[in-house]
C-alpha cells in the first residue's frame, strides 16, 4: 500500500519557484495498478518519481505499509522497488541475465538461486533463457529489451513496481502484446503498481484505477468506469475524448449484455415452412438456427418463403462468433463490418449460450451513463 | 642504411636509451592516469569544478615544452631536482592531463541519462552506479585519451633528453651536436616507431578490455549507418 498524504512538490526556489505537484492526496492499495495520466508536465512522473526518492518531496508524505519514506535510507527504498522506464536503460555492457540480476546480486542474493530466478523471469517474459540468457542489450528488438526491463524490475520479487510509461516506447502491435503479456503476469503476481502513462486507451487497458493530473494537482482518481462515464469536469472529460462511449464499450464484456433466453430460435432439422410460419407468427424478422446446442447460422422470413426442404438448406452463416469474455467494442465493430444487428454468443466449446444485439449493447451503454454526471460538468 | 649500421654497432646503447624513453613515458602515463581519471570522474559529479580544471588543463598544454622544462628548472632547483628524470616526468604528466581528463569527462558525462536513472531508481549507490556501469560504459574513450597521451608523451620525451633525463632524445642531442646524420637519424626513427608502435598497442589494448556488449552495440551502429548510405 503506498499513501500520499498532502504531497507537495516545488522545484526551484523565490520567483523561479515552479509547484510541480500541490497538495496531492491518494492511496494505492495492496495489488492493485493504479495508472497516473495526465499531458505531459502535469505531474504524474514527478509523483512517481518522489516514490523512490529519485526527487525529494517539499511538504507532505508518502508512506509504503504505513511506513513513511523519509524513514527509510534511499538505496534500500529502491531496491524494494521494481523500477522500469520508457527508454528501458538496459546496462549496454551487461548481459541480459547480469541485467535482469542487478537487483537480487545487490541484494546478497546466492549465486544458484539468482540463475534460477532469471530463467523464471525470461520463461514468464515470453524470452527463452537458453537463447537470451547471454545476450546483450544491443542486439535485442526494442520489444524484447522492454521485457527484459520488465523482468529486470520484477527480479527481487519488490511488494512495488513503478513503471514509468514502460511500454511507451514500443510499436503499437507489440505494445498491445506486452500489455497483455504484462497484465497476465500481473494476476499472478498481484504487485502494487504505479504504472505513469499520457495514453488514456492504456490507462483504461492496464489501470485497476486511474489518477488523473493536471497542472500539478490530482483531477479525478477513479475506477476507469467512472472517469469515463462520470467525467468530474470539463477537463477530465476532454481527455479521455468524444469518444468515451467507445472506451466503456471496451471495458464491457459480452457476457454483461448477453441474452441468455432469446425467443426466436430455430432448429436446423425444422421443416422451412413451418419455420416461416412460427417467425411469422411470433412477427420475428429472422431465426437462430441451433443445432445440437450449435448455433449454425440464421434464416430470415425472405430466406424461408419459397423453400420446402429443411431450414439447414437456406441457413445463413454468421461470419464469426462472439465469446463470452469478448469486448463490446469488438462487437460492435463486428456489427458494423458485417451490417448485422445479432451475432451468436458460444462458450470455450463453442456451445450455443445466447445472442448479442445492437439494441441490447446501446441500452448497456445508456445505463451506464448517468444523466446526472453530465450536467453536473457543463455548469462547472 | 649507415643509420641501420649504427644502430647494430651501438645496439647496446640504443637499447638503453630505449628502455629508458620508455619507462620516463610509462611512469607519467602511469602517474597522470592515477590524477587525470579521478580528476576527468569528479568533475562530471561537482559541476562547478568542471570549467576551472579543464580552463587549467588547456593552459597548461599550451606551454611549449620546452619552456615549460625552464620555468620547472629555477623551481625545482630549490629541492636539488632541476634536471634529470624528475622535472620531465613532472611535465610529461602535466601535458597528459588535458587528454585524459577531457575524455573521462567527456566519456561519463555521455553515458545515457535513461541508464544512469535506471541503475540509481533500482537502487545502486553512487560508488555501484560508477563501477559497474558508468566506467565500463566509458572504458574505449578513456583509453582513447590515455592513448594520444602517450603518443604525445613520446614526442616530449625526446625534447627531455635537453635537461638530461636521457631517452632516445639522447642520439638527436649528440647527434646534432657532432653533426652525426646517423645518429640524429636513429635516434629520430627510433622515437618515430616508438610511438607508431604504442599507438597500435593501445589500440589493441583499447579493443581487448572494451565490454562485449559495447562493441556489438558500436557494430550495429555502424551497420545501420552503412545501410543508410
Amino acid at each position: 500500500m503506498i499513501k500520499y498524504d498532502s504531497v507537495t512538490k516545488i522545484f526551484g526556489v523565490g520567483k523561479e519557484a515552479v509547484t510541480a505537484l500541490d497538495n496531492i492526496n491518494f492511496t494505492i492499495k495492496k495489488g492493485e495498478i493504479v495508472v497516473f495520466l495526465g499531458p505531459s508536465g502535469c505531474g504524474k512522473t514527478t509523483t512517481m518519481r518522489l516514490t523512490n526518492k529519485l526527487d525529494t518531496i517539499t511538504r507532505g508524505s508518502i508512506s509504503i505499509n504505513g511506513e513513511s519514506i523519509a524513514e527509510i535510507n534511499e538505496v534500500k527504498l529502491r531496491q524494494r522497488m521494481g523500477y522500469v522506464i520508457q527508454e528501458i536503460g538496459l546496462f549496454p555492457n551487461k548481459t541480459i541475465a547480469q541485467n535482469i540480476a542487478v537487483v537480487p546480486r545487490l541484494l546478497g542474493w546466492p549465486r544458484h538461486k539468482i540463475n534460477n530466478r532469471v530463467d523464471e523471469l525470461l520463461h514468464m517474459t515470453n524470452l527463452e533463457p537458453g537463447l537470451y540468457r547471454n545476450r546483450y542489450p544491443a542486439e535485442l528488438s526494442g520489444g524484447q529489451q522492454q521485457r527484459v526491463g520488465v523482468a529486470r524490475g520484477l527480479a527481487a520479487d519488490p511488494e512495488i513496481m513503478l513503471m514509468d510509461e514502460p511500454f511507451g516506447a514500443i510499436d503499437p502491435i507489440n505494445r498491445e502484446q506486452i500489455q497483455d503479456e504484462f497484465l497476465r503476469v500481473q494476476s499472478k503476481i498481484k504487485k502494487t503498481i504505479a504504472f505513469v502513462s499520457h495514453d488514456i486507451h492504456e490507462a483504461i487497458k492496464m489501470g485497476d484505477k486511474i489518477a488523473l493530473f493536471d497542472n500539478g494537482k490530482l483531477i479525478q482518481y477513479d475506477v476507469p468506469e467512472v472517469i469515463l462515464t462520470r467525467p468530474k469536469n470539463k477537463f477530465v472529460a476532454d481527455f479521455v475524448g468524444a469518444d468515451r462511449a467507445l472506451k466503456v464499450l471496451g471495458l464491457m464484456r459480452v457476457s454483461e449484455v448477453t441474452n441468455f433466453k432469446p425467443q426466436n430460435i430455430i432448429a436446423g432439422t425444422d421443416n422451412a415452412q413451418t419455420a416461416h410460419k412460427f417467425l411469422e407468427e411470433n412477427d420475428f424478422r429472422y431465426g437462430i438456427v441451433v443445432d445440437n446446442n450449435k448455433p449454425l447460422g440464421y434464416v430470415t422470413l425472405k430466406n424461408l418463403k419459397y423453400e420446402n426442404g429443411l431450414v439447414i438448406d437456406v441457413v445463413e452463416n454468421y461470419p464469426h462468433f462472439e465469446e463470452k469474455s469478448s469486448s463490446l467494442r469488438d462487437v460492435l465493430s463486428y456489427m458494423l463490418m458485417h451490417t448485422l444487428m445479432t451475432f451468436c454468443v458460444v462458450d470455450d466449446n463453442g456451445d450455443f449460450i445466447g445472442t448479442v444485439s445492437y439494441n441490447d449493447i446501446q441500452r448497456a451503454v445508456k445505463k451506464s451513463y448517468s444523466d446526472e454526471a453530465e450536467k453536473d460538468w457543463k455548469e462547472v | 642504411m649507415s643509420t641501420l649500421k649504427f644502430i647494430m654497432e651501438h645496439n647496446q646503447r640504443v637499447l638503453h636509451l630505449s628502455l629508458e624513453h620508455i619507462g620516463i613515458v610509462g611512469l607519467s602515463l602511469i602517474i597522470a592516469t592515477i590524477i587525470g581519471v579521478p580528476l576527468g570522474i569528479m568533475i562530471t559529479k561537482y559541476k562547478n569544478l568542471a570549467k576551472p580544471v579543464l580552463n587549467t588543463a588547456n593552459v597548461l598544454m599550451t606551454i611549449p615544452s620546452i619552456a615549460l622544462f625552464g620555468i620547472m628548472l629555477p623551481v625545482l632547483a630549490m629541492v636539488n631536482l632541476g634536471l634529470g628524470k624528475v622535472p620531465a616526468i613532472i611535465a610529461l604528466v602535466l601535458y597528459s592531463q588535458l587528454p585524459i581528463i577531457r575524455n573521462t569527462y567527456t566519456a561519463i558525462k555521455n553515458v545515457p541519462p535513461a541508464v544512469v536513472d535506471a541503475g540509481k531508481g533500482m537502487g545502486m549507490n553512487r560508488w555501484q552506479l560508477l563501477k559497474e556501469i558508468e566506467i565500463p560504459i566509458s572504458i574505449p574513450l578513456i583509453l582513447a585519451g590515455l592513448r594520444t597521451a602517450a603518443v604525445m608523451n613520446i614526442g616530449i620525451a625526446a625534447i627531455a633528453s635537453y635537461i638530461g633525463a636521457g631517452g632516445l632524445g639522447v642520439l638527436i642531442q649528440q647527434g646534432i651536436n657532432r653533426v652525426y646524420p646517423e645518429m640524429i637519424l636513429s635516434g629520430a626513427i627510433l622515437v618515430s616507431l616508438l610511438a607508431i608502435i604504442v599507438d597500435g598497442g593501445m589500440g589493441l589494448f583499447e579493443y581487448l578490455v572494451t565490454p562485449k556488449g559495447i562493441k556489438i552495440q558500436r557494430k550495429l551502429v555502424q551497420w545501420e549507418s552503412s545501410l543508410k548510405n
